[in-house]
């Protein structure tokens, strides 16, 4: 019972934060919504077991992608007015669009017949700790993803870098 | 009780706000929080999907955390792009970023 009220608690905060970020006038406050609807994604994970993805949720999340936001609308808040309307003139076709996909998520979900498995892997599994399996599947099943995705980073870190430099050219 | 239905039905709805704020929003970074939102949405449903059906191997959970780093890459250099945007024509609208089209 008190683990259902704990996941209405958060999905509520989760889904509040996500519209107030969407509908939200000033696109700072919309970045600190942002981290509280990501929060509220952590806590969901870690309802679910997964404590080192809510961690790393947090951290990676929270503690760099929304930072980093909050760095660059820091960088180039001249021209965002905060009366200027944020909005495109597709607010109607985006209603359409959204509630239909989520309506057709939602009916497939409920028409399929999950059968008994469910049952009785969660309670085999409930709320025990899988990181011990997630850090020797990264090392042993899943290595050559890992290193390609170290890869992948530091080719995003250089090309961050040399995007944002200023070309010597330019300031002469 | 709850169910993997919940966890999916609380990702579809995550992904809809998502997909409303990438159409509607003019600024391009508020398009990228939005995206951000989005791929919550689907690791939610990964991680459900993972704890709910094949719990022994945590492969969900492995999907998340490279679609995490993989997201964190994509929006380094989104805001990388836009700041270099920004710095040379003083434009941050999705709708004003118009050079390239003829």
């Amino acid at each position: 019972m008190i683990e259902l009220i704990l996941f209405y608690a958060f999905a509520g905060v989760t889904i509040f934060a996500a519209m107030l970020m969407v509908l939200s006038r000033n696109i700072f406050h919309s970045a600190l919504f942002l981290a509280l609807a990501l929060l509220g994604v952590a806590a969901l994970f870690a309802m679910m077991g997964s404590f080192f993805i809510a961690g790393i949720q947090v951290l990676l999340y929270i503690g760099a992608v929304v930072v980093l936001t909050i760095f660059v609308i820091n960088l180039t808040k001249q021209v965002i007015g905060q009366d200027v309307s944020q909005v495109n003139e597709l607010v109607l076709p985006a209603i359409i669009t959204s509630l239909l996909s989520a309506c057709l998520i939602i009916l497939a979900v409920l028409k399929t017949d999950w059968g008994t498995r469910i049952a009785q892997s969660v309670a085999q599994s409930e709320l025990t700790d899988n990181t011990a399996i997630i850090g020797r599947q990264l090392l042993t099943n899943f290595v050559i993803p890992f290193e390609i995705v170290s890869v992948l980073l530091l080719a995003a870190l250089i090309g961050a870098i040399a995007i944002v430099s200023r070309d010597k050219e330019a300031d002469k | 009780m709850i169910t993997l239905s919940h966890y999916i039905i609380l990702g579809a709805v995550l992904f809809a706000i998502g997909i409303f704020g990438v159409i509607t929003r003019r600024n391009a970074i508020g398009i990228l929080m939005s995206l951000e939102l989005i791929f919550n949405a689907v690791n939610i449903n990964m991680v459900a999907f993972s704890r709910f059906l094949t719990p022994e191997g945590a492969y969900g959970e492995l999907f998340t955390i490279f679609i995490i780093t993989v997201a964190a890459a994509e929006s380094v250099l989104g805001l990388a792009i836009i700041l270099a945007i920004y710095r040379k024509r003083q434009v941050l609208n999705a709708d004003e970023m118009n050079l390239m089209k003829w």
